[in-house]
């Protein structure tokens, strides 16, 4: 230990020595209540930032997070008889003194001097315990270094030196989800950790990217270019597959492959999820599965009059086994279809298997819909579609795996916007996302879900989400939402409502060991180096080595 | 160069919780209210410091006769002022001691003997006196003081002895230490801390 030095005895301790405060109450459901030291004042406290409570009667150390700050006076006299704004004296008195200011503080880990690892914690620091700001050391314990599983996402708030490194191989073991209202930076976060995964090559992505952000490259609100996952990884780790090819080239995206979906290859489950969107009544999708049954395979083409089977369409009217005021509401509705280029007559391509191979060889697939993003029949259509049907073959090849038939399948994330959509309470129940998300990794399939209305999402299925981050909120059924089935996590809510607009997320849950607000990092050329990405001299020195290794000198 | 010590009294009785000191006449400036003093005890092993709450003139026979005098002369006066009978009183309110050791903010082992000598604190033990609050609750806790009055005497006093850029942050710090032991009662804090401002 370092000897105080006659300079610090002369003039007292440094302001990091000076201790924020001291425990006054508490309790481990409900959290610490602090009273600031008078030399601090609340206005240079911010909710979201990290304190370190040392034991008063162990060498214990707690972490915590300040989840609330306030104000309070020992005399409620006080604020009947307040000293005057020209009273300066008095206020500089009174304040820190008998006006003091409070702050609410989560514990949320605690170390035992003779560990190394933080633990959760299980108990709480004694009254009177010191509680002071936490340095980059103690972040730095909590967090980590990065290495190839743990992915650099951020730094806490006000300490720019320390990185908060997110557990990848925890992130993708459950479903995950990132919240925030539109513009906060939702996108730009989740093209992070993707980075981050496909460079781990813990697992293989399918993203169905609605509005083009994943894939090639990205303008922000200010008009500034960032590249895509594409770019980041021009190595073959990423592919991208387009629904609108027209629009792709237009944007000058380079595209690994064209997606259509034949008639034949859709099935009613397939549909069933488009209830909403389609104006779809329950006797109408019920009447889909027959019509599935009894037409087969060409179901949808004779629905739309493409093959000359009219007669077989009536006579299932005459018999009285569908409605006939019922087959036209259908089939008025499926028109819809025809607008969708991607959607072709006949069996359309082997997309899924190519897909699953993909996937399977450790190659994430970004989907760009191109302009049917804005179409959001046409968005659930194709992400049901395929999910259900990559699903299935991760299910047959972990069951072949299982009996020593076979490879263990690479675990899979299935990234997809507006999930409330597919999410929702009436429906999460019998589709596709809500089972993978309830499952768990049992398959090796999990899902990223982007949303800005958690709140729309079944609460069973929230409860499952695994790793939570979460940009400014302001609904209240929305904050809540996002905290369903994180115990004790009551009192971050006022730290979620306080975000910044902007590069500021809330994260917790499976892949961090505590809760952590953290600015989040640039998705600049600093991270494109940090992924392995070479441009330019790099590009060029990269290049040359590669020319003398062929070709000699 | 250190200050003379100025004798301003000696004790006339005492207890260890205060000591009465008597003098012939005041001096201009020293003793006042809320100054401080000091006596020493235990056969000069220690020193008394006292805290001046209260400076008594009591009357005479010949001060009563004199003021009902019609044209008293101004020789008449001065002399019963200078050579009365009975001294002027200062009481003192023990709140420290000073020993080899430094200063204890506590009631003394001993008080001093009668007829020790009282002498003003100079400017520089005043200052190193008061480098700690701890004094503050002995005065709240003596009963039938001005406490308040006496408290914001003898801080302004304090603060002015030191050097004009750290006056107020000591009175601020007085301040705050008046406030803990007042925190229940926020009027009588209010006067205190308006009669320390600067």
């Amino acid at each position: 230990m370092s000897e105080r030095s006659e300079l610090d005895e002369h003039l007292g301790p440094k302001p990091s020595d000076l201790p924020l405060g001291v425990v006054v109450g508490g309790s481990l459901s409900t959290g610490l209540t602090v009273k600031i030291h008078p030399a601090f004042t609340v206005e240079k406290l911010a909710v979201g930032r990290y304190v370190v409570i040392r034991g008063r009667q162990t060498d214990r150390t707690f972490f915590g997070i300040i989840t609330d700050i306030g104000l309070d006076a020992t005399d409620a006299d006080l604020a009947r008889r307040p000293p005057m704004p020209d009273e300066d004296f008095s206020a500089e008195v009174l304040s820190g003194e008998i006006a003091y200011g409070t702050m609410h503080v989560s514990p949320m880990l605690m170390l035992d001097e003779d560990q190394d690892q933080p633990r959760p914690v299980k108990t709480i620091p004694g009254h009177f315990s010191a509680v002071f700001e936490a340095s980059a050391k103690d972040v730095d314990r909590v967090f980590g270094t990065e290495d190839k599983t743990h992915f650099y996402v951020g730094t806490p708030l006000d300490m720019e030196s320390v990185q908060v490194n997110l557990d990848l191989a925890r992130f993708i073991e459950r479903s995950a989800g990132v919240f925030g209202k539109s513009g906060t930076g939702k996108s730009f976060i989740t093209r992070t950790v993707l980075a981050g995964i496909i460079r781990s090559g813990l697992a293989s992505t399918l993203i169905f990217d609605m509005h083009n952000d994943y894939g090639w490259s990205v303008l922000d609100e200010s008009g500034r270019e960032y590249k895509g996952l594409r770019q980041l990884f021009p190595g073959g780790h990423v592919s991208v597959i387009t629904l609108d090819e027209e629009t792709s080239r237009a944007r000058g995206s380079k595209v690994d492959g064209v997606l259509r979906v034949g008639y034949e290859q859709i099935q009613p489950e397939d549909v069933e999820m488009l209830g909403s969107f389609m104006g779809l009544s329950g006797v109408m999708i019920d009447a889909l599965y027959y019509l599935s049954y009894k037409l087969g395979s060409k179901w949808i083409s004779i629905l739309l009059g493409d093959e000359n089977e009219e007669t077989t369409l009536q006579d299932l009217v005459d018999e009285g086994r569908i409605l006939g005021a019922t087959l036209s509401a259908i089939r008025r509705r499926f028109e819809f279809f025809r607008r969708m280029g991607f959607l072709v007559p006949g069996k359309g391509d082997d997309a899924v298997d190519e897909i699953f191979h993909r996937l399977n060889m450790g190659t994430s697939v970004v989907l760009e819909f191109g302009t049917y993003g804005n179409t959001m029949a046409a968005y659930v259509l194709v992400a049901n579609y395929l999910t259900r049907r990559i699903h299935e073959r991760y299910v047959r090849q972990k069951n072949l795996a299982a009996g020593g038939q076979g490879d263990e399948p690479r675990p899979l994330v299935i990234v997809i916007e507006e999930a409330h959509k597919f999410l929702d309470p009436q429906i999460a129940g019998h589709t596709i996302f809500g089972t993978i998300a309830r499952e768990l990794r049992k398959y090796s399939v999990t899902l990223l879900i982007v949303d800005q209305r958690p709140s729309g999402i079944d609460d069973e299925v929230m409860s499952q989400i695994g790793t939570r981050m979460t940009c400014l909120l302001d609904n209240e059924a929305d904050i809540r939402a996002v905290f369903s089935g994180v115990s004790g996590a009551g009192a971050l809510r006022e730290v979620l409502a306080r975000l910044d607009t902007q590069q500021q997320a809330l994260i917790m849950g499976h892949a961090v060991p505590m809760p952590v607000v953290v600015r989040t990092r640039d998705y600049d050329t600093s991270l494109y180096a940090s992924i392995g990405l070479a441009e330019g001299e790099e590009l060029k020195k990269r290049a040359k080595k590669g020319s003398k290794t062929l070709y000699g000198d | 160069m250190s200050e003379k010590a100025v004798l301003i009294a000696r004790v006339t009785r005492c207890s260890t919780r205060s000591f009465v000191g008597a003098s012939r006449l005041p001096e201009a400036d020293v003793p006042t209210f809320g100054s401080f003093c000091k006596a020493r005890a235990q056969r000069g092993q220690s020193e008394v410091i006292g805290l001046i709450y209260d400076i008594r003139i009591e009357d005479d026979e010949m001060a009563r006769q004199i003021a009902i005098a019609a044209d008293p002369s101004q020789e008449q006066l001065a002399d019963n002022r200078v050579s009365r009978l009975i001294p002027i009183e200062i009481s003192c309110l023990a709140v420290g001691y000073s020993s080899q050791d430094g200063y204890a903010y506590a009631l003394p082992p001993q008080p001093p003997m009668t007829l020790d000598d009282v002498f003003a604190l100079s400017r520089d033990e005043v200052m190193a006196f008061t480098q700690s609050m701890d004094f503050v609750p002995l005065v709240f806790s003596a009963p039938g003081l001005p406490a308040d009055e006496l408290l914001a005497a003898c801080l302004r006093y304090s603060a002015e002895v030191r050097p004009q850029s750290e006056q107020r942050a000591f009175l601020v710090e007085a301040g705050r230490v008046c406030a803990r032991q007042l925190a229940g009662d926020v009027a009588r804090l209010d006067r205190l801390v308006r009669n320390l401002a600067p």
